[in-house]
């Protein structure tokens, strides 16, 4: 039984690992007023680059640090066509997800379903093995756990909540006309949170294949980026719940790997719906249930607006 | 950065955004012909082979046709809903629920085609509805965003799919993999492998159309688009309003997961959406809000596909087509933003107010 929960609670820290930095990016992203429906292609993205860059290359590091280049400049497209030519949000997302699962997927061609031969920390998951017997959760996994469980979403906390800056930053999501006319960028702003966000988002895919699943495959991303986006909203756009509730949620995950490898009799394809259902349940049930989260959990005023300064 | 010889109107005339749409367009293939050029293709070796077999021969016009068939519902579903304001983005999901419906009737009752047929047309258009009616709810009674909703239930229909596929409904008989066996009524074909859901799907958008433009409801639906809080004002029931155009939404896509799975593909299989619920999405932004306009946008969603084919035989991957749609929907909804813009002459602008 200690085994059984030691071995869900790994699995739920590596699956929520992925999330946690995608949401965290996407944070930054909508509480500058720019909601990235782009996220799920910038993780394909994230992910196949850094497969094809370790296996020329053989260091996770470089892998992930080419994963969180490509997602910058990813989220760079995205953010020239949402913010600075002021196009539709969730057509330039969509078109950046379509533009990244379909690059990822021709990049990858030639390296699916060869595993990835360097990958963070000596631990790996197999997908469907019995629960492998490894230390506590928190401190035997790779080296990443900490920066993206703790360092991360404390530093963005205290940046968004504690700094000018962050003050600046959550001014020019909630009303950028008064922001602009208080003299802050708010086109910079906007540019650069949304470039940082999409380097998250590839980020968080690189993670993907370097701990998680370390193997490229098409569709591997599965939906995890849409996921993330509905964590920034159940978490009310807050950097230290929404990595707490990546975390909840890759124990949602991590129950369907348990009960595949305990042979419950439930056919795997309903296990594996278990991370979607329980996303809808994360998103609608809290707003039924208490009306007035509502409120407390609103989105930033101004997110999805694009800002004109002449037409105010 | 807007620049003040620019003035920015709240609506963008249609001649402008049509031109700008083909600088989009054009200025698309032009990266795209780099890229495949960097790659070791002829761009134009391969421009002019498609044209050859896509628009060229009865066979790639079939195909066209067949490609044209469903994205026509799924650009209707999404259009609908676009009418009143809101994204599905979940027409893939609504599309495998009225295909899986369909084929359950198929499976689990014999007759006459002229019985089978409508009443796989009805179970196609519940299950579709079926599936979009809890973000429906979610959004009407509580506001939830249906973006992500309708999105996540794709994912658990695709898993359906899969397992009813290799489950319960796998085919015993040939031994397909992740299929049914074939189905025993199809609708009837017209034209070559042109089935008649084709012209009835261009019926049903053409009868969109009028409904949207010519009746009351279509009316208040727009309405609610336009304005949510004078059309409440107004005595628009918009909660209510919102039910129907989403549920209305969800059956034109599961009906399109019907025409697909009697009329092309005979069977239910896993994958058999193949995108078009996303691409009904593009078709609706190519369209604009209009349903007669869903015709020559999924025209041109339909040439795509029919290119992707050519591609592949050229040894091109089939993602290739989705990275290509992204970059044109991108290019598009940039080229729609710029429609908006209007030169002021040397005398300066009067502030027009939005």
């Amino acid at each position: 039984m200690i085994m059984l929960l030691t071995g869900m609670l790994a699995t739920a820290v590596l699956a929520g690992g992925v999330l946690a930095l995608a949401a965290l990016g996407e944070v930054l992203a909508e509480r500058v007023g720019v909601t990235n429906l782009g996220v799920e292609g910038l993780m394909a993205l994230g992910a196949v680059t850094a497969v094809m860059t370790v296996s020329s290359v053989h260091s996770p590091w470089v892998g992930l640090l080419m994963a969180i280049m490509v997602g910058a400049v990813g989220g760079m497209v995205f953010a020239f066509g949402a913010v600075v030519m002021r196009a539709n949000q969730v057509l330039c997302g969509l078109a950046t997800t379509f533009m990244g699962l379909g690059l990822s997927t021709a990049l990858g061609h030639s390296y699916a379903g060869q595993p990835v031969e360097t990958t963070f920390g000596h631990v790996t998951i197999p997908l469907l093995s019995s629960i492998p017997i490894i230390g506590p959760a928190l401190f035997g996994q790779n080296i990443l756990i900490i920066p993206i469980y703790v360092l991360l979403p404390l530093a963005v906390h205290f940046i968004m909540f504690r700094t000018r800056h962050g003050l600046n930053m959550r001014a020019v999501g909630e009303n950028p006309a008064a922001a602009d006319a208080a003299g802050i960028p708010v086109m910079a702003m906007r540019f650069w949170y949304v470039t940082l966000g999409g380097a998250m988002a590839g980020m968080a895919g690189g993670y993907l294949t370097l701990t998680y699943v370390p193997v490229w495959s098409e569709g591997m991303v599965a939906g995890r980026g849409w996921i993330a986006l509905a964590l920034v909203i159940f978490a009310g756009y807050r950097p230290i719940i929404v990595t707490l509730s990546a975390l909840l949620f890759g124990l949602v995950t991590a129950l369907s790997f348990v009960g595949q490898a305990h042979n419950w009799p439930i056919d795997p394809a309903f296990l594996n719906m278990l991370p979607y259902v329980g996303t809808m349940a994360f998103i609608i049930v809290p707003v039924v249930v208490w009306h007035r989260m509502r409120r407390v959990m609103a989105a930033p005023a101004a997110l999805a607006q694009p800002y004109y300064r002449d037409v105010r | 950065m807007a620049t003040r010889a620019f003035q920015r109107l709240p609506t963008a005339p249609a001649g402008r955004i049509l031109a700008l749409r083909l600088v989009a367009i054009v200025l698309s293939l032009f990266i795209i012909a780099g890229v495949l050029a960097l790659s070791g293709h002829s761009p134009l070796m391969l421009a002019e082979l498609i044209l050859r077999s896509t628009l060229g021969s009865r066979f790639g016009l079939e195909d066209l046709a067949l490609f044209m068939c469903p994205l026509l519902l799924t650009g209707a579903a999404v259009t609908v809903c676009g009418t009143i304001g809101l994204w599905n983005i979940g027409a893939e999901g609504q599309f495998y629920a009225g295909a899986i419906a369909a084929t359950g009737v198929a499976l689990g009752l014999h007759g006459p085609a002229l019985v089978m047929l409508p009443l796989m047309t009805i179970a196609g258009i519940l299950g579709g509805m079926a599936w979009i009616a809890v973000p429906t709810l979610a959004r009407a009674f509580a506001g939830v965003n249906e973006i992500i909703t309708t999105l996540l239930l794709n994912f658990i229909a695709s898993l359906l799919t899969y397992y009813l596929t290799t489950g319960p409904w796998r085919d015993r008989i040939s031994g397909a993999q992740v299929s049914t066996q074939r189905l025993s009524v199809s609708i009837p074909e017209m034209w070559g492998i042109v089935h008649w859901g084709f012209p009835v799907a261009i019926m049903i958008v053409v009868g969109l159309a009028l409904v949207l433009s010519r009746t009351r409801w279509g009316y208040e639906i727009r309405m609610g688009g336009a304005n949510p809080e004078a059309a409440r004002y107004a005595g628009i029931p918009v909660r209510l309003r919102i039910i129907s155009v989403m549920l209305l939404s969800g059956g034109l896509a599961g009906l399109a997961g019907m025409f697909e799975v009697a009329g092309t593909v005979h069977r239910l299989q896993g994958g058999m959406a193949n995108n078009f619920g996303y691409l009904g999405i593009v078709v609706a932004v190519l369209a604009r809000g209009s349903c007669l306009n869903v015709i020559p946008a999924a025209l041109l969603m339909a040439l795509i596909l029919d290119s992707g084919i050519v591609m592949q035989t050229q040894q091109l991957s089939a993602s290739v087509i989705l990275a290509i749609t992204g970059l044109i929907l991108f290019m598009i909804a940039i080229g729609d933003e710029l429609a908006h813009y209007r030169p002021v002459a040397t005398t300066p602008a009067k502030g027009k107010a939005s």
